[in-house]
């Protein structure tokens, strides 16, 4: 009975009886098991992230703190110049840049990453077989440690120019939580679709570098005509931002700021889960 | 109960240069086919397995033979879980481990001891239970006081042996090999090929891909022989080979 079958699938369904055959599973079990399993392996997630961060600092005596050495001399740099150019007083300018560049570049570095998260583990998905979207949580991983060394700037300027921070400031946790979603969301799609054409990434790359110019990181929407508020009104990146940032910066973010988000979340997720989901097993044959 | 049932298995894999792999050309394409009314497809496809159907309980122990190219690895990729094949029914029961590509995980910067955690990890484990096994491991691997280096100062034959004793650290219920690993020096090949063999003895089920017959003859019983994917023969190891060598010879 435990011999070794024919081939000829005819002799083998007489074998096993069809009621016994095992089902193709669908598109969704699929999916609800990479999920599960994803998170059951989160530790090797946090090896493999925290790795990555590590790595680009080996051997260096100042290691990771280079991440916030590096952003604050840019900062410092750049913020006088900017403030010079606004004609806004440089203790306003110069917290108002740390808050938004700190958080934007936790968002378009989870972008920019999540375009190479399947294309450079290639090497995992191809001998190993591993959830993929663990490879999500790996670039979250990543770019988690790289925004806390940053953050470590937005106290320093605070302090530095006598800065308060209320209690608003309470707000941004849940406002991580909304971009985090929404990247992982983003990250979901972009991995996917980026294995497949690779061209793909360079596009993304060129999406951001337009976004940042379009969403207000170094100026402000007060400083532009109100007819052309839709801008930022209407850029999803810039909601983005703002429930993270404005609470830091004292202010409460706009209930339409928050419904940005929230329409955001739900047309992401609605395009990259089914997406995801369908392609998922044909990752694999693409990279 | 450990089994593998594979049911019509199909694999192809589309083959995607640099030109068909942009959505420039994936427009063009339709242009293309547009003007000149063809729906002749671009993509070059090849089939790594055919129509496979296998069934293995526990007890089998089967050698995969062919020609190169011919979809073993592929088959045991398929069973190891990496390829979800499109055409076809996969069901696979037990714990699976694959010696594959062992050292992959491998970071050169880290030192050994630290390999040992995350390769561990990449094999299933939890950090905890790598730590619980590191010292086994270590002692296999021999490497003592180099284990506090980083493996980029490590030979070649000594990120073998590490590699090798982590990777064979657990027992699975199903053990798929590709070639058999050669690990390092005389003295360390015959303590490997001994847990190898220790291992294929302990596995339900012992999936071999292999060149050699004699070796192939030792661990198994059973025998596939792959001919541009499909199952062209299977049975008994001592049929299987007979007739395998004389189409060879002939």
């Amino acid at each position: 009975m435990t011999d070794i079958r024919d081939e000829r699938l005819a002799g083998q369904l007489g074998e096993l009886g069809r009621a016994q055959l095992p089902q193709r599973p669908s598109y969704w079990t699929g999916f609800a098991r990479d999920l599960a399993e994803s998170f059951q392996r989160w530790q090797l997630w946090w090896l493999l992230g925290y790795n990555d961060v590590r790595q680009r600092y080996r051997r260096s005596r100042v290691g990771q703190l280079w991440i916030t050495i590096s952003m604050g001399i840019f900062i410092v740099a750049i913020g006088p110049v900017y403030a010079l150019l606004f004609n806004t007083e440089l203790k306003e300018f110069l917290p108002y840049l740390t808050v938004n560049i700190v958080v934007w570049g936790f968002i378009s570095s989870m972008i920019n990453d999540a375009c190479t998260a399947f294309i450079q583990a290639d090497g995992y998905i191809r001998q190993e077989r591993l959830p993929k979207i663990g490879f999500l949580y790996r670039i979250l991983v990543r770019n988690f440690l790289i925004l806390g060394h940053n953050a470590l700037l937005i106290p320093l300027v605070f302090m530095a120019f006598g800065k308060p921070v209320g209690s608003v400031a309470l707000l941004a946790i849940p406002g991580l939580i909304i971009v985090t979603v929404n990247c992982l969301l983003m990250a979901l799609f972009l991995a996917t679709i980026c294995a497949r054409f690779r061209d793909f990434p360079q596009i993304v790359t060129n999406v951001v570098q337009v976004a940042f110019f379009l969403t207000p990181i170094f100026w402000q929407k007060k400083q532009i005509l109100t007819d052309y508020h839709f801008v930022v009104d209407y850029n999803p990146f810039a909601s983005l931002l703002s429930v993270v940032s404005s609470p830091i910066l004292g202010k409460v973010p706009t209930m339409f700021e928050y419904g940005m988000c929230l329409v955001m979340t739900l047309v992401v997720g609605l395009v990259a889960v089914p997406f995801f989901a369908r392609f998922r097993a044909r990752i694999v044959y693409w990279l | 109960m450990p089994a593998i049932d594979l049911v019509d298995v199909s694999v192809d894999f589309p083959i995607y240069t640099a030109q068909t792999r942009s959505i420039r050309t994936d427009l063009m394409r339709r242009i293309g086919g547009r003007i000149e009314h063809n729906a002749h497809k671009h993509t070059t496809v090849v089939q790594a397995l055919r129509h496979v159907s296998l069934s293995l309980r526990p007890g089998d122990r089967l050698g995969l033979i062919g020609p190169n190219g011919a979809g073993k690895s592929t088959l045991l990729r398929v069973m190891s879980g990496v390829y979800e094949p499109p055409g076809g029914v996969v069901r696979i029961e037990g714990k699976v481990s694959a010696l594959v590509d062992i050292t992959l995980g491998f970071d050169s910067e880290l030192s050994g001891y630290d390999n040992i955690i995350l390769r561990s990890v990449v094999l299933g484990a939890t950090i905890a239970q790598a730590r619980e096994r590191a010292p086994d491991i270590a002692e296999f691997s021999e490497l003592g006081e180099f284990l506090t280096l980083p493996i980029r100062t490590y030979s070649a034959g000594m990120i073998t042996r590490l590699a090798f004793a982590i990777s064979t650290a657990v027992q699975p219920d199903i053990l798929l090999l590709d070639e058999m690993v050669s690990a390092g020096d005389v003295h360390f090949s015959k303590k490997a090929r001994e847990r190898t063999l220790a291992m294929a003895e302990s596995a339900s089920i012992l999936v071999l891909a292999i060149h050699d017959t004699t070796t192939l003859r030792s661990f198994c019983d059973k025998a596939a022989v792959l001919r541009s994917g499909e199952i062209a023969d299977i049975g008994p190891i001592d049929e299987v080979l007979t007739r395998y060598e004389a189409s060879a010879a002939a």
